[in-house]
């Protein structure tokens, strides 16, 4: 009596769904992931236990040497408020009023920038990767406080998009200094939110990493 | 000399039409999937999350003529010197006792915390009732400022106050700790 022969099965496997799976995963990481945006200088963050999470907010930067930046949510956001600029603070900055469609273009592109207004017009004749490499930092000091008409442009910008958002969802201000920046310029930067009635801000860490937790050990 | 043709596959001489072989449509797609896979565990390392964290910072609106008294023995203050060095030191009938010197060590300034906490809270019955006053002097940097923070989190100190260096202060560090006259 032959054995009963369990038939030979060929031992590939369809590979499609597979290929499909892991394509769609690809597209969609792609797709999701933001770039990160272009920053004159790199920032490094102190660490902090904090959990907070922060979504859309005006973004002070301030490098170790103490020189300021600011960085607005989008592009749509940015041209906005330059509308208020100039609707604001017109008197003030006269040279930014009359911006060609290209430097208008720029600007929008222009994730972060650090410069004196007056050099903004001439800047952005350039490319706008150029703008972003200008490390001159916003000035703040009590003479020619223009981090402080921004920052206030870009509230006025948020409150001319969302007119009747709720005060939780106004738009925060957060400041994100380098662990090696002296005290004083993050201090004038409170400072120049205090004078413009912002009281409540964030100010942007990481998560303690292990090496931090590390070193509190010793 | 006619039958090696015949034997020649391909071309059938048999009346018939050249047929192609029929190939199977099926590709093997392990290649493709290897490739796919690769491409997502590169992207994945790579990218790095770029969700950041923050902290609150409230500061008071300004109430010059709003001034309260509060008992010192409520009250530490904490400054902030240059290489990461914390001072403290507390007020006894509105004179300045000599400043003593910590690190951020949990051993540091976090037990100086805790310990004023406790004294707080056996004088005035609720540790907190404990103010903390942080002050940053000459070359501080803001990794302190931000450590801290923390600190204050981590003790739950509710009441606590960023303000600016008095000159004294400023001299007392430079001295050493000891309180320069008054």
């Amino acid at each position: 009596m032959p054995k009963v022969k369990i038939p030979r099965k060929s031992t590939s496997v369809d590979m499609t769904a597979m290929c499909d799976v892991s394509f769609l995963l690809l597209t969609f990481f792609i797709l999701t992931s933001k770039f990160r945006p272009t920053e004159p200088v790199a920032i490094d963050v102190p660490n902090s236990r904090s959990q907070i999470t922060v979504t859309d907010a005006i973004k002070i930067s301030v490098d170790k040497d103490g020189k300021a930046y600011i960085n607005y949510p989008s592009a749509a956001f940015r041209e906005q408020v330059l509308v208020q600029m100039n609707k604001v603070y017109g008197t003030k900055y006269p040279y930014l009023a009359n911006l060609s469609p290209k430097q208008l273009s720029n600007f929008k592109q222009v994730e972060t920038f650090g410069c004196d207004a007056r050099a903004l017009p001439d800047l952005l004749n350039k490319k706008a990767e150029d703008v972003s490499k200008v490390t001159t930092g916003i000035p703040m000091d009590s003479l020619d406080n223009q981090l402080g008409d921004w920052v206030q442009a870009g509230r006025y910008a948020d409150h001319a998009m969302h007119p009747d958002a709720k005060a939780k969802d106004v738009i925060r201000i957060a400041i994100k200094g380098d662990k090696q920046s002296d005290v004083k310029a993050i201090k004038q930067v409170i400072k120049t939110l205090t004078d413009k009635d912002i009281h409540t801000f964030n100010l942007i860490t990481t998560l303690a990493g292990s090496s931090q937790s590390a070193q509190n050990q010793q | 000399m006619a039958e090696i043709d015949t034997s020649g596959g391909g071309g059938g001489k048999h009346g018939g039409k050249v047929r192609a072989k029929k190939l199977s449509t099926r590709v093997d797609l392990t290649p493709l999937v290897d490739l796919a896979f690769l491409l997502i565990s590169f992207f994945m390392l790579t990218t790095t999350l770029n969700k950041p964290k923050a902290m609150d910072l409230n500061m008071p609106k300004h109430m010059d003529d709003d001034k309260q008294d509060v008992k010192e023995s409520r009250v530490i203050n904490i400054l902030l010197g240059k290489d990461d060095i914390v001072w403290y030191y507390e007020t006894e009938q509105g004179m300045m006792k000599d400043m003593k010197q910590t690190t951020f060590a949990p051993d540091g300034i976090r037990a100086v915390i805790l310990r004023k906490q406790k004294r707080v809270e056996k004088e005035h019955g609720d540790k907190e009732k404990t103010i903390v006053l942080i002050k940053t002097a000459e070359g501080a940097k803001y990794n302190d400022m931000v450590d801290i923070l923390d600190e204050m989190d981590i003790t739950q100190t509710k009441i606590y106050a960023i303000q600016d260096i008095v000159p004294i202060e400023q001299e007392t560090i430079d001295n050493g700790g000891k309180v320069v006259a008054q």
